[in-house]
């Protein structure tokens, strides 16, 4: 899958488990998480979108490392089936 | 307040003067299998609208309903700034607590098992995300709790508010209740308790002390009071509505959902002798009046048994009949709406009162609105559990 698409889809992800709204034009894949309002308890949230939208099993131990949006969808690049 | 008549307070009113409901019928999901078909819903895009307003995006919908709710009152009680609101306390009814959440977990858990929950569903769902959400979002740093007894859960929250302010343990406080669960299960579960009317015709289903009512009408909605020590309150020049005065508590110990008319006399006269007010001094009565068969007739047998004489001239009236019966919200919606009535002086009708019931031996309001004497009120709220919550508020006069 191409990463333009998973970023497609994750923004929807994202933004059911925000509580307020994002604006995409100001995001790019060097913004951080948790500067988008996703902290330790809201990432659950995002991870539990990915994992109903891709049909994964990723757990919160697996992307610790994970503070960026681009290094989130290196992460599930790397989990999608092409 | 949020309720299904609308979140203004003028154009709440202006509907209940014109005798308008909010109870229509259930299309958002299928009642066909259900004896009631008719709730009294919350318009979704007015309440998305609000939450848009506060800059979030919709979440539980009962949190949120506490939320637009508490955003208004903060705004009408002029309470702007973070200095303003430091220590002010959330204290918040609710009944059924985030019932949307909890219904999205089961149907997740059935369909997906385990790992279709949604990692934070207990800090959403737990009751006390709602009170716990407004102090977030609004910066209100002193104690917030959600108190749950059913029906007198916005009423006990208030009573216990007002008390926590009088015995100086508080300034200020954001009171009041918050209900929404009319989703499939809940509003099934309600069903199936026997408690809710099968008029078919949302106009009609709800008519609290009417001979041929046959149960209540379950609705969603929130209210949010700012209570806070009137000494203050004055100095900083808020627009100070009206006073609690008294507040009367007890349980029936009796049965889970039927009510005892020594149960709840306890709680009316606590309520009077806290407020050092006679029943004949009351101008109106805001009754929990449900429409059950055993809710109007043990109120009004409670009422008369305290009131005496004075309840052949005090009006008593319901507003359920037009916000449905809101459980843990509806003593917040209704005394708000009390002290509404008391400024204005108009006492809102029994909608569809054509013949009383002659157990409910009271004054009641009749099919019309009519004139309110004086300031003082009673408002009346018990639960399933056999808890009863009485206030007594003065219209202010500033």
């Amino acid at each position: 899958m191409r990463r333009e698409e998973i970023l497609e889809r994750m923004k929807g992800v994202m933004e059911e488990a925000a509580t307020e709204p994002i604006d995409w034009s100001k995001v790019d894949e060097s913004s951080s998480l948790e500067g988008l309002g996703f902290d330790s308890l809201a990432i659950l949230d995002v991870l539990y979108g990915v994992e109903q939208e891709f049909e994964l099993e990723v757990d919160a131990e697996e992307v610790t490392d994970v503070e960026t949006l681009g290094e989130l969808l290196t992460a599930l690049e790397e989990r999608i089936e092409p | 307040m949020v309720t299904a008549l609308g979140f203004d307070e003028e154009a709440v009113w202006s509907a209940l003067m014109r005798g308008e409901t909010g109870i229509r019928a259930v299309t958002a999901f299928d009642v066909s299998q259900l004896p009631c078909r008719v709730a009294a819903q919350v318009d979704d895009a007015e309440l998305e609208d609000a939450v848009s307003a506060l800059g979030r995006l919709p979440g539980d919908r009962a949190t949120d309903m506490a939320l637009v709710a508490a955003a208004r009152a903060l705004h009408q009680a002029g309470l702007a700034t973070a200095q303003a609101r430091a220590g002010a306390a959330t204290i918040l009814g609710t009944g059924m607590g985030p019932a949307h959440t909890f219904f999205e977990a089961y149907e997740s858990y059935y369909d997906k098992g385990p790992r279709g929950l949604r990692p934070t569903t207990v800090p959403r769902a737990m009751y006390n995300a709602l009170s716990a959400q407004v102090s977030m979002v609004f910066g209100l740093t002193g104690p917030n709790y959600v108190l749950v007894s059913a029906c007198a859960s916005a009423t006990n929250a208030l009573g216990d508010a007002f008390r926590r302010i009088r015995d100086g343990h508080l300034e200020v406080a954001l009171c009041g209740g918050a209900e929404s669960f009319l989703n499939p299960l809940f509003f099934a579960v309600w069903n199936r308790l026997g408690v809710l009317s099968k008029g078919a015709d949302p106009e009609r289903a709800c008519r609290p002390f009417d001979q041929a009512r046959d149960g209540t009408v379950v609705g969603e909605g929130a209210a949010v009071l700012v209570l806070e020590e009137l000494g203050r309150a004055r100095e900083r020049g808020a627009r100070v509505r009206g006073e609690i005065l008294g507040y009367g508590e007890s349980s029936d110990a009796g049965h889970l959902t039927r009510p005892s008319v020594d149960g709840q006399s306890i709680a009316l006269r606590g309520a009077l002798a806290e407020a050092e007010v006679e029943p004949a001094d009351l101008d109106y009565v805001n009754a929990h009046g449900t429409a059950t068969r055993w809710n109007d007739t043990a109120e009004c047998a409670s009422l008369r048994q305290v009131m005496g004489p004075a309840a052949d001239r005090v009006p008593v009236g319901s507003t359920k009949s037009y916000f449905g019966h809101t459980l843990g919200a509806s003593g917040a919606i209704e005394t708000a709406l009390t002290l509404v009535a008391l400024e204005r002086g108009m006492a809102p009708a029994n909608r569809c009162l054509e013949d009383p019931d002659p157990e409910c031996a009271v004054r009641l309001v009749g099919a019309a609105a009519e004139p309110i004497g004086g300031s003082l009120a009673m408002k009346n709220s018990f639960g399933f559990g056999g808890g009863n919550a009485v206030l007594i508020v003065h219209r202010s006069e500033s």
